[in-house]
């Protein structure tokens, strides 16, 4: 009773349909207040590092100024010169190549093998059981890259459990850390330990978000298991499947760096240097930083165009928007 | 007659073909489930064995001769407890931080009247889809002063993209009725948000939160790149130097007279240690990500 006799008191406040800012201001200055920390963080963290990446069109010297933003001002323009190195070096054909057969295995090897697992887990009945494997099998997606390389370090090193099978079975040791034969596919296996159970359990929500009835309507018609999978399960995770799909392509540049990074060494540089490590250990490592950001942009500027693409052609497919 | 027969005939052989696929289903998953499950018990199973059975290569899936001593000497003998104190703080601290921050940039875009929101919208679109790179980011935090500090781990993600997004979402299809008759009661924006739009988000918010908790303290990219003390490692820099770095494991464990520690066991003891807030989180962590899923899907 009491807020009614209030709200009758007090004038009613209406919202202002104008397109005056000041007033809209005065009322909700509290809403521009609260986006102040999150603009701080978009300004400072990631609109001002687009203005560093001039460096990729100067001789950068970080030295030059009081610190490292000011010397980019005060640093000579150099013109496309880094660019020029950049792209004449062996090394950018290298990372580059990498960057795509990496990707390009851990798609064509892995991507299938989520969908199949979630067709299987939801042929399970026990219900117990179906439980006890989804929990199971995702559990790694959650460890972090250093974790997962200390268990198959622990799994796979000189003297691990697998090593030490290979030798009792009267095999040669393998150096998976080291050998340039196999360090690739230890890339694509560990990431497939980590993330396709995951990636399962997004299959299988999807999977559940089928219409029951289409699946009796299927076994009334007198089709089998195969068919029902074939003509209502997989047509049903079409959407789901290719937007992982549209994802995975988008996102290529800027998977597997952590994992890389975490992963490699010197002796396996020749195959598994991506664009991103190769831009940490020159820009950072060595103080090349003009290279390492002129490579960087470079990365940019592709990921920008596949992501773009990737959010065009879901829009245009699946008429939904990846932000 | 025939044609009935004919029917039978293929029904059984439908079932046996259903069988089949049940059966290669029940023993395929439950193989998968083995190769997430056995590694871990591998670590877990040589953090606690002799450094004797651990060297000779004779621990599998259960400790052989169990002793303390490996996780005794991580917990004494390294900077472990310091590199968790990191860790814990940053992602506490930051997980704090950046649900205020996500929150507060998500409310005021959820509102469709809010002036500038398409601005502000464009503006982390852009930093979203253009990135600065890694060089010019480090520049940054170098020329604020904050490398070798807890706030050089937190500034990269104040906010994810990704969950402000999600969040932002969520608002939106929040009904408007509520708010609506609270600002008649003369309520402030920031009291609507606090009093009903965050109870109302629970689910969203907690899913966010978790995200942000896994994301702060997996990171390693960031940690390694912006400290350089020993006292400022996190917990995933620590483990990976231990790795990296078995010689000086191999001197101290000498120096320190620890006989039936080795140098394996150690490594499996700090990756076993690093792991526990993951697996005893696991049930409340599971429950929130597969939410996460459905959130994800909605979005349209």
């Amino acid at each position: 009773m009491k807020s009614v006799t209030e709200a009758k008191l007090r004038p009613v406040i209406k919202p202002r349909k104008g397109h005056k800012f000041l007033p809209y201001l005065r009322d909700h200055y509290l809403l521009y207040l609260m986006m102040l920390p999150g603009l701080f963080f978009l300004i400072v963290y990631k609109f001002l590092p687009l203005y560093g990446l001039t460096i990729a069109f100067k001789d950068y010297s970080i030295f030059a100024g009081s610190n490292p933003i000011d010397a980019i001002a005060k640093s000579e323009w150099v013109g496309f010169q880094h660019f020029e190195r950049l792209f004449a070096s062996s090394q950018f054909v290298k990372v580059l190549l990498n960057t795509l057969i990496i990707n390009g295995y851990k798609i064509i090897f892995l991507f299938p093998i989520p969908i199949i697992c979630a067709i299987m887990l939801n042929e399970i009945r026990h219900v117990a059981y179906k439980k006890l494997c989804q929990t199971s099998i995702y559990i790694p997606y959650f460890f972090s890259w250093v974790i997962v390389f200390g268990i198959f370090y622990s799994l796979l090193g000189t003297y691990g459990i697998v090593n030490n099978a290979l030798a009792a079975l009267g095999y040669e040791r393998i150096s998976f850390f080291s050998d340039i034969r196999v360090f690739r596919g230890l890339l694509v296996f560990t990431e497939g330990w980590k993330e396709i159970g995951w990636n399962t359990v997004i299959y299988l929500a999807a999977i559940t978000a089928i219409d029951p009835t289409l699946y009796e309507a299927a076994r009334v018609d007198g089709a089998g298991k195969l068919r029902q999978i074939w003509h209502i399960t997989l047509p049903g995770l079409a959407p789901t499947i290719v937007l992982m799909l549209i994802l995975k392509v988008g996102y290529i540049l800027e998977t597997s760096f952590e994992q890389i990074l975490v992963f490699y060494n010197a002796t396996v540089y020749d195959v598994a240097d991506v664009i991103q490590t190769y831009v940490y250990r020159m820009g950072l490592g060595q103080a090349d930083f003009s290279l390492g950001t002129a490579l960087g942009l470079f990365n940019s500027v592709v990921a920008f165009i596949l992501i773009v693409g990737a959010n065009t052609v879901c829009k245009k497919l699946l008429h939904r928007s990846i932000w | 007659m025939r044609k009935r027969e004919k029917e039978i005939t293929n029904k059984i052989a439908l079932s046996t073909s259903e069988k089949v696929i049940v059966v290669i289903s029940y023993v395929f998953m439950g193989f998968l489930a083995l190769c997430a499950i056995l590694p871990v018990l591998h670590v877990v199973s040589k953090s606690f064995s002799s450094a004797a059975a651990v060297t000779a290569g004779q621990v599998l899936f259960w400790p052989i001769k169990p002793q303390f001593e490996t996780m005794q000497y991580v917990l004494e003998e390294t900077p472990f407890l310091n590199s968790l104190k990191n860790s814990l703080i940053v992602t506490g601290v930051g997980t704090v931080v950046s649900m205020l921050v996500t929150i507060g940039t998500a409310y005021p875009l959820s509102k469709p009247n809010f002036k500038g929101r398409k601005i502000f919208i464009l503006a982390y679109i852009v930093s979203m889809v253009f990135f600065g790179g890694i060089v010019p980011a480090y520049m940054v935090v170098r020329s604020l002063g904050i490398i070798d500090t807890y706030f050089a781990l937190i500034l990269p993600f104040f906010i994810v993209h990704f969950n402000m997004f999600v969040v932002k979402n969520y608002f939106e299809g929040l009904p408007e009725s509520v708010e609506e008759s609270a600002r008649i009661d003369g309520a402030s924006d920031l009291r609507i948000l606090v009093s009903i739009v965050c109870p109302m988000s629970k689910p969203v918010l907690a899913t966010v939160a978790m995200l942000y908790a896994v994301n702060y303290w997996n990171n390693y990219f960031h940690a390694t790149m912006y400290t350089t003390s020993t006292t400022m490692q996190t917990l995933q820099v620590f483990i990976y130097n231990t790795i990296n770095n078995t010689q000086t494991l191999v001197e101290r464990l000498v120096i320190g007279h620890y006989t039936n520690v080795s140098i394996d066991g150690v490594i499996a003891a700090v990756v076993v240690l690093s792991m526990i807030p993951i697996v005893a989180l696991y049930p409340f962590v599971q429950r929130y990500m597969i939410h996460g899923i459905t959130i994800g899907s909605v979005k349209g």
